[in-house]
């Protein structure tokens, strides 16, 4: 064996243990959980009516809280189970990954709230800025992950522009209807495709682990 | 060229698809068997005789339970395996230290 066949070999070896480290944890218990929580956020905002923008915008960065740190204790959980560290060195990449779009996120929330009056019409942005920017942080988490993560990211990133794109075209024309409607949409996105994708991947996960 | 270090590789670990499982074992507590030949395109003949001579070796050891009543097995290093998996990048490293030296 020459130097090259050897330098080849450890190239080789550092790319497979590159490979093994990425992301491995059941992904399904957590899309399914997050995907009911926004489906029943959506439907309680729309019975309840929390058509006020301020309040729209603080239930739902709320409810984004509730949902994080649901997932982080399932996470937790699974890595107990499995014996293995919680901050693990592929969950500490994707965390890392995720954590700039998110505070991203949160500033946008913030901003959209904290003045003393908002107009609906500004707060309708909310959503479609959200679905973008998470877009970008499960894109971002993806070359981390496998399972489509990143194809996910794809979806709520089309999905926020298309949301941006009918309210640039619908608000300057007609107005925006009640943030009510804002509740449903929210509902049907962060909900409706993570539940979708929670149960393409309970199937696939399932299948996937036998042999 | 010393061939000392070439000729201490460890037979067991320098083959293709052993050295591709074992790296990829260095690097998780635990791999399943599909996952395994997922990443590395190897039918699941090859795994499973690859890791027999692995296991024999005393490198990897296999773990067979059921869940949701399907079979799954999982392959994770020894300590000696670990240990070897070192030993072997270390003469590895010895190689391309003792060419460059050469040059």
């Amino acid at each position: 064996m020459d130097s090259q066949q050897a330098t080849r070999h450890l190239e080789a070896i550092r790319t497979l243990m590159e490979r093994a480290a990425l992301y491995r944890r059941a992904l399904a218990p957590v899309t399914l959980l997050t995907g009911t929580l926004g489906c029943l956020a959506g439907a309680l905002g729309w019975i309840a009516d929390l058509s006020e923008p301020r309040t729209f915008g603080w239930y739902w960065m709320g409810v984004a809280g509730v949902g994080l740190v649901a997932a982080l204790v399932l996470i937790r959980r699974q890595a107990l189970r499995e014996r293995e560290p919680f901050w693990s060195p592929p969950t500490r990449r994707v965390g890392q990954a995720l954590l700039p779009p998110l505070v991203a996120g949160g500033m946008a929330g913030l901003l959209a709230v904290w003045p003393d009056w908002r107009d609906p019409l500004q707060m309708w942005w909310l959503p479609a800025i959200w679905m973008v920017i998470y877009g970008c942080a499960l894109h971002a988490a993806g070359f981390f992950m496998n399972r489509g993560i990143a194809w996910l990211g794809w979806v709520f990133l089309l999905a926020g522009c298309a949301c941006l794109w009918v309210l640039n075209e619908r608000s300057y024309a007609s107005g925006m209807p009640s943030l009510r409607h804002a509740h449903g949409l929210m509902a049907l996105v962060f909900g409706g495709v993570h539940l979708a994708y929670g149960v393409y991947l309970h199937l696939t996960e399932s299948r996937a682990d036998a042999s | 060229m010393n061939p000392e270090p070439f000729l201490q590789l460890d037979r067991v670990i320098h083959e293709k698809g052993r050295l591709a499982m074992m790296s990829m074992l260095a690097a998780s507590p635990r791999l399943s068997f599909t996952e395994l030949r997922d990443a590395l395109a190897m039918t699941d003949g090859n795994i499973t005789a690859h890791a027999r001579t692995l296991q024999e070796a005393g490198y990897i050891a296999v773990t067979k339970v059921f869940q949701a009543g399907r079979p799954l097995t999982t392959f994770s290093l020894t300590e000696s395996g670990r240990a070897a998996f070192a030993g072997y990048v270390r003469l590895l490293e010895r190689i391309v230290d003792q060419t460059r030296g050469q040059v």
